[in-house]
């Protein structure tokens, strides 16, 4: 019997066992090693898929946006609080992009991905601009009713940013029907623009600023269909011939505020949320808190939990030297 | 996030802040203590001293190894400028409502397709087959719209390109378009080969002042310049005379042309009256497009992870090992009084007093 192996054979293993540093030691071993040859695991995330709807219309460039102390157009804010969503949204997302101008929603490219594909999403949302608008008017209500149809055809939920302002207004039948279901696209519109009322720019044929538009510069009541209610008491009414009285209308159209109470109502007719956008930053949440959670494959490394432990164990059996002896030995059993 | 130590780096740098913890095994021992009267009764003993050192070095591994491995460290992923076959194209689309309807200019009914449909088709596949080409998309009917900025991402390509068969808008304002598209290229590149190609199925008078920009912007980029003009049946080809007066208003696709040919870059056009004849046209582009162009091939990054677990893993077996064949010194037992202690148990008898 050589020595070593006699050494061996005297040693206290039951006590070594017993010893509490031993244990933490070996524990700490274990998950080390799991730490080593653990995969990720599988598990189910949720993201979104959205349509983003940006209106483009002249209204959106009115600067009544502080960004950095510069005065700020609505559509930069928008652009801006797009990019900062698209960054934020959870990988396996997916975000389609839609210009509104006119009645309709003019889809630019179906959804892709928000982290593979960043670069370009990123790049297209930098790229809108008031001049891609291909008319003039400003229907929210019907751009609104035909972005949630397109939102259903694509099946992803709808962020329709605008400020809400109608042009020509709404007549004074109010809203215009929803055919659709409402509810059955879920999303948000999220209202641009602050509460006061600023001048809207107005630009030239070549694309330049040019003073801001007057109250004449723009039709400042519906007079389509039917007269309102009121018609009657005003001067110069005539069935006939002045239904709508005599007067020219007087307003403040050329002015331009978000049109809070006008959005509710029409989120209240679709079924959709409506927030307001107070910066470049919060739309995710905002969105995320509308939208439909869909379910995204998502892996999650368990590495750090059983590092973690490792870590706290194998210092817990270094640091144990400051404690009385009797605490590190198990009581007999 | 980064790489302070040339390309390497670790995912959450704060933890590294814990690594002066690594250093406890210096001054704390993790082996049992043994009250001793003088450390210098023993006798001086190299083996326990080394067996000493080993446990600390041990003990600094397995704490450091552990801090470094929660630390994430990784080698910085590379990006390596490689050389294929291909060239930057400028897709400059019309979405003008004309676009929504068949060759034979009806509205499409049962087994017809579209103008749109077809050139999304094709189109889709031209990008899906190309490897290295970089591609923009801008759409164009009153007004351009930038859809896709240049990309080698080739779903947001796609994307673009599946949605070019929506319902289009009213004109073709051709000039506007093209201006966009060609600012699409962004600064030259050296060596890079670039096409712009228009798909469109009618054109539109060029305002003459807008005729010089275009002029001087084709003469600054030198693309190569490839127009697919999809024929609606019994419409004027590009080469047809009218009868009357041969003015732009008259004739818009034949002034186009001519304009193209008279900008002094390589020109071709293609007069495709049905998708087989689009299709015949985009291997043509497709053959002719085959230059090399230089890519970025992203390596990805290495998790070193795996390395610092490892490291991690090997110190705490020595240690666990030494806490198995830890032996009672002076302990008063049936053996321990008569044998004589191994050097395994001796190395501790110092570590402990200091401790």
């Amino acid at each position: 019997m050589t020595p070593a192996t006699r050494a061996l054979r005297h040693l206290p293993f039951r006590r070594n066992l017993r010893d509490r540093r031993f244990q933490a030691l070996a524990a700490a071993l274990v998950l080390t090693l799991a730490a080593l040859f653990a995969g990720p695991l599988p598990l189910t995330r949720s993201g979104v898929a959205v349509l983003a709807v940006v209106d483009i219309t002249g209204s959106m460039n009115v600067r009544d946006y502080t960004l950095d102390g510069k005065p700020t157009s609505r559509l930069e804010i928008a652009k801006a609080a797009l990019r900062r969503m698209v960054a934020e949204l959870p990988c396996g997302s997916r975000v389609a992009l839609a210009l509104f101008t006119e009645r309709r929603p003019f889809l630019l490219f179906t959804p892709i991905e928000v982290c593979a594909d960043f670069a370009p999403l990123d790049g297209a949302l930098a790229g809108i601009d008031w001049r891609m608008a291909w008319e003039g008017d400003s229907r929210v209500a019907a751009g609104l009713h035909r972005a949630i149809q397109m939102a259903g055809e694509l099946d992803t939920d709808l962020l329709f940013v605008t400020d809400g302002q109608e042009t020509p207004p709404l007549p004074s039948t109010g809203l215009p029907p929803f055919d659709g279901k409402p509810g059955a696209v879920r999303g948000l519109i999220a209202g641009a623009g602050a509460y006061g009322l600023s001048p809207i720019p107005k630009y030239n044929d070549r694309g330049r600023e040019a003073g801001f538009y007057g109250e004449t510069d723009v039709q400042q009541e519906n007079r389509f269909g039917p007269p309102p209610a009121d018609a009657e008491s005003r001067e110069g009414y005539n069935p006939r011939n002045a239904p709508f009285g005599a007067s020219a209308a007087k307003g403040t159209e050329h002015l331009s505020s978000v049109r809070e109470p006008h959005l509710k109502a029409l989120a209240a007719q679709t079924g959709l949320a409506y927030a307001h956008l107070d910066g470049p930053d919060g739309l995710a949440p905002a969105f995320t808190a509308a939208a439909t959670p869909r379910p995204l494959p998502g892996r999650i490394d368990p590495r750090p939990l059983l590092g973690g432990l490792a870590l706290a164990l194998a210092l817990a059996a270094f640091l144990a030297g400051l404690l009385p002896a009797r605490f590190l030995q198990t009581t007999r059993m | 996030m980064g790489a302070p130590f040339g390309s390497f780096g670790v995912a959450t740098p704060w933890l590294l802040w814990l690594l002066p913890l690594a250093l406890l095994p210096l001054l704390r021992s993790a082996t049992r203590r043994t009250a001793i009267s003088a450390v210098s009764a023993a006798p001086a003993d190299p083996l326990s001293a080394a067996i000493g050192a080993v446990l600390t070095v041990s003990g600094i591994l397995a704490l450091a190894g552990l801090i470094v491995a929660l630390a994430g460290p990784y080698r910085a992923g590379e990006h390596v400028t490689r050389t294929g076959i291909g060239a930057q194209v400028s897709m400059l689309i019309d979405r003008s409502g004309s676009m929504n309807e068949t060759f034979a200019g009806r509205q499409p009914s049962g087994e017809e397709e579209s103008k749109a449909a077809a050139s999304r088709r094709i189109l889709g596949a031209f990008v899906g087959e190309r490897a290295h080409d970089q591609f923009a998309v801008t759409a164009f009917s009153t007004a351009p719209m930038l859809v896709v900025p240049m990309t080698d991402r080739r779903d947001a390509v796609r994307a673009a390109i599946s949605a070019i068969d929506r319902p289009g808008l009213d004109y073709t304002n051709v000039a506007r378009g093209l201006g966009m598209a060609l600012s699409q290229f962004g600064p030259a590149a050296p060596g890079v080969s670039r096409a712009l190609l228009l798909v469109s199925d009618g054109a539109a008078v060029i305002d003459p002042r807008i005729q010089a920009q275009l002029r001087a912007e084709f003469a600054k980029v030198r693309p190569n310049l490839y127009w697919l003009f999809l024929r609606t049946k019994g419409s004027p080809s590009i080469h047809d005379k009218p009868a009357g007066e041969d003015t732009p208003q008259a004739a818009p696709e034949r002034h186009l042309d001519l304009f193209f040919k008279s900008l002094g870059v390589p020109y071709r056009a293609f007069e495709a009256e049905g998708a087989e004849a689009v299709a015949g046209a985009v291997r043509q582009i497709e053959a002719l497009e085959r230059d090399p162009i230089p890519y970025t091939e992203i390596r990805p990054r290495r998790d070193l992870t795996g390395y610092a677990y490892a490291a991690a893993a090997f110190g705490l077996l020595v240690l666990v090992l030494a806490k198995l064949a830890e032996a009672d010194f002076l302990r008063q037992g049936p053996h321990a009084s008569t044998e004589r202690a191994a050097p395994v148990a001796r190395h501790e008898t110092p570590r402990s007093d200091a401790a």
